[in-house]
């Protein structure tokens, strides 16, 4: 069971577009008003399953035959011996949430659509260490998601039957591989015995670094 | 024994247990597809049905939970593969001795609003998997898993126009008592008894032992045999299995019995042992059948409401008399009804009447549209209004819930053409007590129709406790003594029939002064007589305040908690002031008080509205838009640019302009002449594939408060409807969106075809992956970088 009882305000303003040492009090008090209503209405739920991998030209396989394309995943993993999928999300109802604010006062909808994001950034973070722990005296580079680097998002569905997770967690795949719930995350975090070279996350593995407004603006958005 | 059959004869009917365990224990391997074993293993399958018909299952479930085309793209083999031999198979393995269901499950995409699979999509791609199994000689549907009320009532419709099999609905629950996506129990069971199912259940994601709390609120709103599969336990997150035995299970289960419930089979993790160890528990046992009757109510998916007391059913979206309904309506603006259904909601309507009637539009399109939109920002149950049958079939049919059908009346051709849909779609219905002799003068026979409107209901299927008789509201400054007549004829419906009441009150007050209090004291008078369902403006406080202090004072309200959380901090004033005592002209300003421009930059929403009506008294309206409003937006706009103020601090800005916006918009539409000539249209959406929306949306806000007309299309939008709003609307500028790489390309189809079509239309687009490189090659006229350069954009193209 993942629960979330705070969020950091300062991701929460970066993600809203302003530097956080630059917020004044209302902005600040709102993005904190916002995670406290946030936090009271997401559920998170989440699946995963412990997978064997194998390197090929085309890219890493699983061990139940799905094949995860591209390059970038494969120097990721380097040095893995197996893996961990898991998916995770905040629930139907924090889109309702962020739906019916767009309709009565966007600045606030800006604020509880930032909130979720860091929220469930939160909840992949607490489901990285439970995983971490399952997996004692390994190593593990960050996890990796569909649509970073060249590893294709048509492979959210594939994915998602693997965890069971439209059963296990209500998480589905549209039929242009978007997550829905959208507050959602699936990735896969490899394990390799022994010790390994810890990759910082990146820009360069974003999928929105082309057009991402923080780097637009000479910054980044605080994840690392 | 046929299904119904069954179900009608004593004692429990014992289902199978877990298919997917049972396929993995026979050596499914990881990655093959379950839904292809009556192609692959023929001989598991039929191993594994004569296993459960052995264990004592009376209904076989085929292998068919997954196989609809859209999960079966991925095996590369179609419906009409999969599903006969599924069943062929668990024919032969039932010998006889047990039915044989098609199983349907969830199509495995979620639908709108939350995800973008659209309604009848889904109930094509069910159909199909029906009309197989119906030529393969299935004896009934099991609807299973279900997490959205929606998606079970597109898969129930499939199986009522496509076959006359029997139907079992079974929705899946987490503890808290709700699905995934927060559909409740009681909305499900509402809804599914209403469409003609006829078993509805529990299956899957929770143990035995978590179902009493479920079974008792499902009995409490359905009279239909209830069934129950649940889980062996409950599982563990990494896929490990579940957490309990068969006996336990068995034992939990046969307890059931003591609430009533008639199917009994297991999900996950269930095993032949597992039924047959429920079976022996079962032995000897009978089913407790406690009365059970079903209130009045209606529902959405989450929210159900039993019409137990007075509820408001709030009439804003209408346009009947509103002209600036009227506008949206034309505009193709959503988002202005949408507010208004929040803004009734939040001032106290259970239910939000939906009229969308206007001769210059599509009616129907509209209907479904806004049906659509405002389910996806609002829990309130609604009633759809119109005379036309075919207005109200497609609202229906995109309606998740029970609604209201607004209305039939006494002539026979209404009745024929609007029951038969309030039956299929299981609606109530609201019976107005006119025919074609018009209103009729006297009491009794306006009872009289009120009987014949029942009695066709009756003889159509239709619930008694979902006939709702409107005795019909006249103008009391034109018929004094109607008012008095309308009230008898609630009361005489109300005792003598038996039957709910609706009744439009804001009608009785029209030409007549002091229109507020006419219309309060009508509905006390009414709601005294027996009123249940006033149609009314909640936002008049006086309204919501007559409803409050009726269910006080009628011990309703249990120790006044609903009057006092109202009006618990309130200051009430109850003098009426007469023109001769009425203060004259607007008081001075107060000192100290802000200036309409410093409102606007420092985004104070609730205060823009009533400095700007106060600076209307004084300041021409145009004036106020060009010498204060845009000054003070394009100063938070240099300042967004210059990074000393940021985006949250912008769209607050744009909010207070928005908010005196309206209020201007309101006194020119007032004025002759009205609001002059409006700025060109910028139509918007994100485009096919792509459901970010947030950012599309930011950009609308902010172009609206710079006084430009949008349409907004919405998420997901089809290049081809880009084109067409951009004609209809003559929009000079056309926006697009997108948030993902993988969407990209269809922003440059959709740009094509606005080209290959010879729209005269600019085109700028936005996203976070976009650049102006990539702008400039799929052929946009411009990039903006963020909202605020789509505002400079507009201001370019449009001026």
């Amino acid at each position: 069971m993942i629960t979330v009882t705070r969020l950091n305000t300062g991701e929460i303003l970066r993600y809203m577009g302003c530097p956080p040492e630059r917020a004044d009090q209302t902005l600040r008090e709102q993005a904190e008003a916002c995670a406290r209503e946030l936090l009271t209405i997401i559920r998170p739920r989440w699946s995963w399953r412990a997978v064997g991998i194998a390197f090929e030209p085309a890219g890493v396989r699983l061990e139940n035959g799905l094949l995860l394309p591209g390059e970038d995943l494969q120097a990721h993993l380097a040095g893995c011996s197996r893996g961990a999928v898991f998916c995770a999300t905040l629930g139907a109802e924090t889109d309702a949430l962020i739906r019916r604010t767009e309709q009565l006062d966007m600045g606030r909808a800006l604020a509880l659509d930032c909130c979720a994001s860091a929220a469930v950034e939160e909840v992949c973070d607490q489901i990285e260490l439970e995983l971490q722990a399952k997996f004692p005296g390994c190593s593990f580079p960050f996890r990796y998601s569909p649509g970073y680097g060249d590893l294709p998002l048509e492979v959210q569905g594939p994915l998602l039957d693997l965890m069971d997770a439209p059963r296990r967690a209500g998480l589905c795949a549209s039929a242009s591989h978007l997550l829905t719930p959208r507050k959602s995350v699936t990735a896969i975090l490899g394990v390799a015995e022994g010790e390994i070279e810890r990759k910082k996350r990146s820009c360069l593995g974003c999928p929105a670094q082309g057009g991402c407004q923080y780097r637009k603006a000479g910054g980044h958005c605080g994840i690392s | 024994m046929e299904f119904r059959e069954l179900l009608r004869a004593p004692g429990p009917i014992l289902l199978d247990g877990g298919m997917g365990t049972m396929l993995q224990a026979k050596g499914l391997a990881l990655g093959e597809h379950p839904e292809l074993a009556a192609l692959e293993h023929p001989d598991w399958l039929l191993d594994i049905h004569r296993a459960y018909v052995e264990a004592g299952t009376q209904i076989l479930c085929a292998n068919t939970f997954g196989a609809n085309r859209e999960k079966l793209k991925r095996t590369g083999k179609t419906v009409e593969e999969v599903i006969p031999p599924s069943i062929a198979i668990a024919r032969e393995a039932a010998a006889g001795r047990a039915l044989v269901a098609l199983d349907l499950g969830p199509v495995g995409q979620l639908l709108e609003p939350t995800g973008s699979l659209d309604f009848e999509t889904a109930v094509d791609i069910f159909a199909q998997q029906v009309r197989c199994a119906v030529s393969a000689g299935a004896d009934l549907v099991m609807i299973e898993t279900m997490t959205d009320l929606q998606e079970c009532r597109a898969a129930l419709l499939a199986v009522k126009e496509n076959s006359g099999l029997p139907v079992l609905v079974s929705m899946t629950y987490e503890e808290r008592g709700r699905t995934f996506l927060g559909h409740a129990p009681a909305c499900a069971a509402l809804t599914l008894e209403g469409m003609g199912a006829d078993a509805i259940g529990i299956n899957c994601s929770l143990g035995p032992r978590e179902m009493p709390a479920l079974v008792e609120e499902l009995t409490r709103w359905t009279t239909l045999p209830v069934s129950v599969k649940p889980n062996a336990g409950l599982p563990d997150p990494g896929g490990a299995g579940y957490d309990i035995t068969a006996d336990q299970f068995a034992a939990a289960m046969a307890e059931l019995t003591e609430l009533g419930v008639k199917c009994y089979g297991g999900c996950c993790g269930t095993t032949p042992e597992y039924i047959a160890r429920l079976k022996a528990a079962l032995a000897g046992r009978t089913i407790r059948e406690a009365p059970r009757r079903v209130p009045a109510a209606v529902c959405s998916p989450v929210c159900a409401v039993p019409i137990d007391r007075v509820r408001v059913i709030g009439e804003r979206i209408n346009p009947t008399g509103k002209k600036r309904m009227k506008e949206a309506l034309l505009r193709d603006d959503i988002d202005y009804m949408l507010g208004q259904a929040l803004e009734q909601t939040q001032a106290g309507a259970d239910i939000l009447d939906v009229n969308v009637g206007q001769p210059e539009i599509d009616e129907a399109a509209m209907m479904v549209k806004v049906v659509k939109a405002l389910q996806g920002v609002t829990d309130a149950p609604l009633q759809l209004d119109s005379t036309r049958p075919e207005v109200l079939e497609r609202a229906l049919r995109v309606y998740c819930g029970k609604a209201i059908v607004n209305s039939v009346n006494g002539e026979e051709e209404a009745l024929d053409a609007i029951l038969p849909l309030v039956k299929k779609y299981g609606a109530a219905v609201v019976g107005l007590t006119l025919d074609k002799g018009g209103i009729p003068k006297t009491t009794q026979a306006r009872m009289d129709i009120a009987e014949k409107i029942l009695n066709k209901a009756l003889s159509y299927g239709i619930r008694r406790e979902d006939v709702y008789i409107d005795c019909l509201t006249l103008t009391v400054s034109a018929e004094q003594e109607a008012a008095s007549q309308t009230l008898e004829a609630l009361e005489r419906v109300k005792k003598e029939l038996g039957l709910k009441t609706v009744l439009g009150v804001s009608n009785i007050s029209f030409g007549l002064p002091a229109r507020p209090l006419v219309n309060q004291n009508f509905l006390t008078m009414a709601m005294t007589r027996g009123l249940d369902l006033p149609i009314i403006n909640p936002n008049l406080e006086a309204m919501m305040a007559a409803v409050r202090s009726y269910h006080l004072l009628m011990n309703i309200d249990k120790e006044a908690r609903d009057f006092i959380a109202a009006y618990g901090t309130a200051e009430v004033s109850t003098s009426i002031l007469t023109n001769s005592s009425a203060p004259g002209g607007a008081a001075a300003a107060p000192e100290g008080e802000r200036s309409l421009a410093r409102i606007v930059e420092a985004g104070l929403k609730g205060e823009a509205g009533p400095a700007v009506r106060k600076l209307l008294e004084t300041t021409d309206a145009m004036e106020v838009v060009d010498g204060i409003l845009i000054p003070a937006l394009d100063k938070v706009g240099a300042d967004f640019e210059a990074g000393r103020v940021f985006l949250p601090q912008l769209i607050q800005a744009a909010g207070a302009a928005q908010a005196a916006f309206e209020v201007i918009r309101e006194k020119l539409a007032a004025q002759p002449g009205g609001a002059g000539e409006p700025k060109g249209t910028v139509v918007l959406a994100t485009v096919k594939g792509d459901i970010h929306d947030i950012g599309k949306n930011i950009v609308k806000v902010l172009l609206e408060n710079y006084g430009y007309p949008v349409v907004d299309l919405g998420k997901d939008v089809e290049p081809a409807a880009v084109a067409e709003a951009a004609r209809k609307h003559n929009a000079p500028l056309v926006g697009l969106s997108a948030l993902m790489t993988t969407t990209l390309g269809s922003m440059a189809d959709t740009i094509k075809l606005l080209r290959k079509e010879g729209i005269p239309c600019k085109v700028v687009v936005g996203g976070a992956v976009l650049t102006a490189d990539y702008a400039r090659q799929i052929g946009a006229d411009f990039y903006a970088k963020d909202a605020k350069e789509s505002v400079d954009v507009a201001r370019q193209v449009i001026g």
